[in-house]
C-alpha cells in the first residue's frame, strides 16, 4: 500500500529495538518472535495491543501488572504505542531516528528527514479546502481504526495528520513538513486550522523531535495557543510502569477533578471511556513536535483549560475511571515498613570477602516480590469487576484493530 | 561433580509460568502433589514413572495474586491455599470448585494442616497465625497474634514452630495456643528462610538466607539443647570471595529422617543429622532451587526451580530462569549408612 521513499537509506527498523531489516515482512516476524512473544506460553502475537489483551484474558493478569514487552530499548518497552512493522512509530522517533541515520551515513543533514524536491513542488501551493478534506480522509482511511479515536473535529485535522503516526510508508503524511511557504501567508505561531503538512519549518535542516526542549527564550506565547498535554519539553513516551499503581502516567492537569469532567479544553474522552492509552499517545506529542517546527512552543506551563483547536484531545492519558474513587479506599501500598522497628535487623560483619545474596535483613525476597508492580495486590476486591468492566472495550477494540491488520 | 540430567527427572506436564512457591505431596498418594506459584495458580499433578504410566495435570486453580502456600487436606481430596491476596481457599480437587474461608489481611506466606486436631493452619505477614476448619459455621477457628510477620511455619504431632522476620521462633502445643510453649531467637545470625519439622518429633531443622542451617531440639533441657548445631552450605568459593545463597527449601525424609536442603545456588543436598554429614549432593539444577517435598513413602522427592528475587527484578532480567519442576526416584542416598531398618 505504499511506496516506500528512501528505501535505499532507511531499510524497515524496528521500533522496538531499531533493528534494521531486509523488508517489512521480516520485520513483522522478528516483532512477533522477539516482541510480541507472550512470556507465559508459546503464543506470538501481532502487535503490543494484542499480546496485552491476550496476557489479560488467557493468563488473567490484572492490566497493571503486565510483563514489559521484551528485548525493547529502556522507554519503549510498553505497551502505549500500537506497534505493527513499521506502522505506528511516533513522529518524534521517526524523525529522530531518520536524523541518527543521516549521521550515520555521513549524509547532508536533511537528505532523509527533509521533504524532496518533488514533493515541495507538489505542495508550494496554497492547498484548498475540500482537498484538504479528501486528503485527510484518505488519510483516515488508510490510518483505519486508529483515527476514530481521535477527535474527528475538523479543527484536528492539523494536528491528526500530522501527526499521524504512520510517516514510513504512507505518502500523504510526510515527516517532515515540505516547504516553506512565504513568510507573512501563515501568523507565525498558529498552526492554520487545516493547514496539510503542519507548519512551516523555520530552518532547513529541522530536527524534529530532537531537541524536545522547552520553548526558546523570547518567544511570545501565542494567544490561545496552549500545549497539548503533555506538553512540549516533556520527553517522548515517559512510560512509567503503568502497574505503578494509583499514580496516573502524567500528573493531572490543575483543576483536574478526579472522578468529574475533564477540564474543559480537553474533549471528553473520545469514543469509549476506556479509552486504550496507546493509540492517543501519538498525537499527543506530535503536536509539540509541530509548535517546534514553528519556533513558537508554548511554555509548558499555559493553563490547560485553554483552548487549542489545532491539538487534538488527549483525555485517555488522564486517570480514568478506576482512580478516583481509590483514594477513598483503604488499598494497600506497594511499600514495606517495619511493624515492630524496635525488632529491626542488621547483618553481622563478614570476616572474609562475601557476596551474600540476599542482603536485606529486615525483609525477605518474597515480601520485597510482592510489592513489584507484576505482582502486587492492592487488595481492592471491589474494584475487581469495575475494572474489568472498563477493559473490556479496550479489549474489544484491540481485537477489532487485529482483525484489521 | 557430575552434571545436571534431566533423564533423572520426571518433569510436570503444564508447569507453573513462574517461580514456584510450594509443593506439597499427597498424605497417602505418592504420585500426587500441589505445587503453588508465583504465576497465581495451584496446580495439581499425577506423576507417574519415567517414561510411562500417566503424568497428569489433574487440575488448576486460578487466584488474583501470587500464591505462596498450599497444602491438602486430611484425606487429600481437597486442598487449600493462600498467598498476596489474603485469602485462605478451600480448592475441590475433584471439582476444581474454589471456597473462600477467610482473609488475614496481609498476605499469607505458609500453611500447614494439623491431622491431629483436622486443622489448617496459616502464617501471615499481618503476624498472626490463624486455624480454619472448612466444616464449621466459622471456618476461622481462631487467631493468634504473633510478634513478627510469620515467613514459615511447620509441625510436627502436637508441636507447632513459627519462624518469624526478626530471627524469632514460637514453639506452641496447638491444643494450647494462648501462650507459646517457647519463645526463641534463631542460631542462626541471618534472616530464617525456612523451616522444617523432623517427623520423629524431636526437633527441627532452620535455615537462613546466608547459606546455614541449623538443627534444634524441642526438649528444653540443657543436655538436649547442648545438641544443637549449625553448619555451612550452599556456598562456593570463587577467587577470594565466598558467594553464599538462601536456603530456600527444607524437607524431611519421611522415614529415613534424613532431610533434603534447596538453596538458590541451584543445589540440593540430603544430610543425615545425626552423623552431621552430607549424604549426597545432586547435580546443579538450572536455576534457584525454592521448593522441595518428599513423597509419603518416601521412594521420591520433588524439586522446584525458579527466580526467587533474591538480586531483585534486576536479578530476574539478567538470569532468566524457567520455572521447573521435577520428580526424582530416590535411592540409598537417603538412608543413612547406620539404617538398620525399623
Amino acid at each position: 500500500m505504499a511506496k516506500k521513499k528512501n528505501k535505499q537509506l532507511i531499510r524497515p527498523w524496528c521500533w522496538y529495538c531499531e533493528r534494521e531489516f531486509e523488508d517489512e515482512k521480516v520485520l513483522m516476524q522478528h516483532q512477533k518472535a522477539k516482541h510480541f512473544k507472550c512470556g507465559m506460553c508459546p503464543r506470538r502475537l501481532n502487535t503490543a495491543g494484542g499480546l496485552a489483551v491476550h496476557i489479560q484474558q488467557v493468563h488473567k493478569l490484572e492490566p497493571d501488572n503486565l510483563p514489559r514487552i521484551e528485548n525493547a530499548l529502556p522507554g519503549r518497552d510498553g505497551y502505549e504505542v500500537e506497534i505493527f512493522g513499521m506502522q505506528g512509530i511516533p513522529a518524534p522517533d521517526v524523525a529522530d531516528y531518520k536524523r541518527r541515520k543521516e549521521i550515520e551515513l555521513g549524509l547532508a543533514a536533511g537528505t532523509i528527514s527533509q521533504p524532496q524536491p518533488k514533493r515541495a513542488k507538489i505542495e508550494n501551493r496554497p492547498i484548498a479546502e475540500d482537498e484538504l478534506r479528501r486528503q485527510l480522509e484518505e488519510h483516515k482511511a488508510l490510518m483505519g481504526h486508529n483515527q476514530a479515536e481521535n477527535s474527528t473535529a475538523p479543527e484536528s485535522s492539523s494536528g491528526a495528520v500530522y501527526g499521524a503516526p504512520q510517516t514510513y510508508a504512507a505518502p500523504p503524511a510526510p515527516a517532515a513538513p515540505p516547504v516553506v511557504p512565504p513568510p507573512g501567508m501563515l501568523p507565525p505561531g498558529m498552526p492554520p486550522p487545516g493547514a496539510f503538512p503542519g507548519g512551516p519549518p523555520p530552518f532547513p535542516p529541522f530536527m524534529p523531535g530532537f531537541p524536545p526542549g522547552g520553548p526558546p527564550p523570547g518567544f511570545p506565547l501565542p494567544p490561545g495557543a496552549v500545549p497539548p498535554f503533555p506538553p512540549a519539553g516533556m520527553p517522548p513516551f515517559p512510560p512509567g510502569p503503568p502497574g505503578a499503581p494509583g499514580r496516573p502516567p502524567f500528573p493531572p492537569p490543575p483543576g483536574f477533578v478526579p472522578g468529574g469532567l475533564p477540564p474543559p479544553g480537553f474533549g471528553p474522552p473520545p469514543g469509549v471511556p476506556g479509552a486504550s492509552p496507546p493509540r492517543p499517545a501519538a498525537p499527543h506529542f506530535v503536536p509539540a513536535q509541530m509548535h517546534q517546527n514553528q519556533a513558537s512552543p508554548p511554555p509548558p506551563s499555559s493553563t490547560p483549560g485553554a483552548s487549542q483547536p489545532a491539538t487534538p484531545a488527549p483525555p485517555p492519558q488522564q486517570p480514568a475511571k478506576p482512580e478516583p474513587p481509590r483514594p477513598q479506599e483503604p488499598v494497600r501500598q506497594p511499600k514495606l515498613t517495619l511493624p515492630n522497628p524496635s525488632l529491626a535487623q542488621t547483618n553481622p560483619e563478614f570476616k572474609k570477602p562475601t557476596d551474600l545474596k540476599v542482603k536485606d535483613a529486615n525483609f525477605s525476597p518474597e515480601e520485597r516480590r510482592a510489592i513489584h508492580p507484576k505482582y502486587f495486590y492492592s487488595g481492592v476486591d471491589t474494584s475487581q469487576p469495575s475494572s474489568s468492566h472498563a477493559e473490556e472495550p479496550r479489549g474489544k477494540k484491540r481485537a477489532r484493530a487485529e482483525d484489521f491488520l | 561433580m557430575s552434571s545436571f540430567d534431566e533423564s533423572n527427572y520426571v518433569t510436570v506436564p503444564s508447569p507453573p509460568f513462574d517461580t514456584i512457591s510450594s509443593i506439597r505431596y499427597h498424605p497417602s498418594n505418592p504420585d500426587q502433589l500441589l505445587v503453588s506459584a508465583w504465576d497465581t495458580t495451584v496446580r495439581f499433578y499425577e506423576i507417574g514413572e519415567p517414561g510411562g504410566r500417566k503424568n497428569e495435570a489433574k487440575a488448576k486453580f486460578d487466584h488474583r495474586a501470587a500464591v505462596l502456600a498450599c497444602s491438602f487436606n486430611m484425606d487429600g481430596t481437597r486442598a487449600f491455599s493462600g498467598g498476596l491476596d489474603t485469602s485462605v481457599r478451600e480448592l475441590d480437587l475433584g471439582s476444581e470448585k474454589i471456597s473462600n474461608l477467610g482473609t488475614h489481611s496481609d498476605s499469607i506466606s505458609s500453611m500447614t494442616f494439623a491431622r491431629s486436631t483436622n486443622s489448617l493452619i496459616t502464617g501471615s505477614w499481618d503476624r498472626t497465625l490463624r486455624f480454619w476448619d472448612p466444616r464449621a459455621a466459622n471456618a476461622q477457628t481462631g487467631s493468634y497474634t504473633t510478634p513478627e510477620r510469620i515467613y514459615s511455619i511447620d509441625h510436627v504431632n502436637h508441636t507447632l514452630v513459627v519462624a518469624m522476620a526478626s530471627r524469632l521462633f514460637h514453639i506452641y502445643d496447638i491444643r494450647k495456643m494462648d501462650t507459646p510453649a517457647q519463645q526463641r531467637e534463631s542460631s542462626l545470625k541471618y534472616m530464617t528462610r525456612s523451616l522444617a519439622c523432623m517427623p520423629d518429633g524431636g526437633g527441627y531443622a532452620t535455615a537462613s538466607v546466608e547459606g546455614r542451617i541449623a538443627v534444634e531440639y524441642f526438649d528444653p533441657s540443657p543436655a538436649a539443647q547442648e545438641k544443637k548445631y549449625a553448619f555451612k552450605c550452599h556456598r562456593q568459593t570463587i577467587g577470594d570471595t565466598d558467594h553464599v545463597w538462601p536456603v530456600n527449601a527444607l524437607a524431611f525424609h519421611p522415614t529415613y529422617h534424613t532431610f533434603a536442603s534447596g538453596g538458590s545456588d541451584g543445589t540440593v543436598s540430603i544430610w543425615d543429622h545425626k552423623v552431621k554429614k552430607r549424604l549426597r549432593q545432586y547435580p546443579k539444577f538450572v536455576g534457584p532451587v525454592g521448593a522441595l517435598a518428599f513423597n509419603c513413602d518416601g521412594t521420591r522427592v520433588a524439586v522446584g526451580v525458579g527466580y526467587m528475587w533474591d538480586e531483585g527484578e534486576e536479578g530476574m532480567r539478567s538470569n532468566q530462569v524457567t520455572p521447573w519442576v521435577g520428580v526424582r526416584k530416590v535411592g540409598d542416598e537417603v538412608k543413612p549408612k547406620s539404617w538398620t531398618g525399623n
